[in-house]
């Protein structure tokens, strides 16, 4: 792990909180001069599940999968839009299978030394506490995690 | 995105008076117009779109549960309807089973990813036996929403 840190990767699912997630990782690769990654995650697992459940019929994954992976490529074109705002480059990556396992798999790869999560949802149920994607994301990364809060202030910093 | 983040009390609806399939699609389907303020129109495009979805296949899934959903660009953002009947309603399901249970789910198309997501949390809602059977049993909208919320 290095300190300040040198490989910082921010986890997006498409959510506000994850739009300031990645806000917080830019100010933060640049002040620690750190390389940044923004990560995606289609979710197949889900689609799978969904399926299997007998709620989505093949043709309706196949379609929903295509629609993933335009949300995906958005999102990450829209991650390094904010990053040349401010003169940060962004590797961005898309992955696809299960989002805790995927995220588990590439903060090893990368040897991350942080990961900024937005999403991170009160805890309202325990049923949903513990289904949770990014709960089980902060669970069990290998490296610490930085959960960011909805703050107002980053978005007017990025917007002005 | 899970049930909790959509879920609020105007948009379920304890007992459902339809006891036929498509009786009951289109009384969630007003639930949702009357709560979201659609003009007629909206709500007929909502219900179409349901209803086409629905000729591909039931989404009655088993266990007394059905999940009507379709992708409109009518609606701005994912939401959701919850129904419960008091009477078992014949929504072709595969298991013969009736259905008592009903989410409807619509998301626009530049919502997939939280539309996926609250598919499945409903799936992983419903594993639980006891759990549907509390639903079933459920008096009003508050108490549909309490048993999520626990």
């Amino acid at each position: 792990m290095g300190v300040p840190f040198k490989q910082i990767v921010v986890y997006l699912d498409g959510s506000e909180s994850s739009m300031t997630a990645i806000m917080y990782g830019i100010k933060l690769a640049r002040e620690h001069d750190a390389k940044l990654t923004a990560v995606y995650v289609v979710n197949t697992r889900a689609l799978s599940e969904l399926v299997k459940a007998g709620i989505f019929v093949a043709i309706e994954r196949d379609e929903y999968q295509l629609d993933l992976q335009v949300d995906a490529d958005r999102y990450l074109r829209h991650a390094q839009r904010l990053g040349h705002m401010k003169n940060v480059e962004i590797e961005t990556v898309k992955l696809e299978g299960s989002v805790h396992v995927m995220m588990k798999d590439l903060l090893k790869s990368k040897s991350a030394d942080l990961l900024v999560l937005g999403g991170i949802t009160d805890i309202r149920s325990r049923r949903e506490e513990l289904a949770s994607e990014t709960d089980r994301m902060m669970r069990t990364a290998p490296c610490p995690v930085l959960v960011v809060r909805d703050d107002d202030d980053i978005w007017l910093e990025f917007e002005t | 995105m899970n049930v909790l983040d959509v879920l609020n009390k105007d948009l379920v609806k304890v007992p459902l008076m339809h006891t036929d399939k498509q009786g009951i699609i289109t009384e969630l389907v007003e639930v949702l117009a009357r709560a979201k303020g659609y003009s007629t129109q909206q709500f007929e495009q909502v219900l179409k779109a349901v209803l086409d979805r629905e000729r591909l296949c039931s989404t009655a899934i088993g266990n007394g549960i059905a999940i009507p959903h379709a992708k409109t660009d009518v609606v701005d953002q994912v939401s959701l309807v919850i129904g419960i009947s008091r009477f078992p309603v014949d929504f072709e399901s595969l298991d013969e089973q009736k259905s008592k249970i009903f989410f409807l789910v619509v998301a626009p198309s530049s919502a997939a990813s939280m539309h996926v997501e609250l598919l499945a949390s409903i799936a992983r809602s419903c594993t639980s036996g006891v759990f549907r059977r509390m639903l079933e049993q459920a008096k009003d909208s508050e108490e549909v929403v309490r048993l999520f919320m626990e």
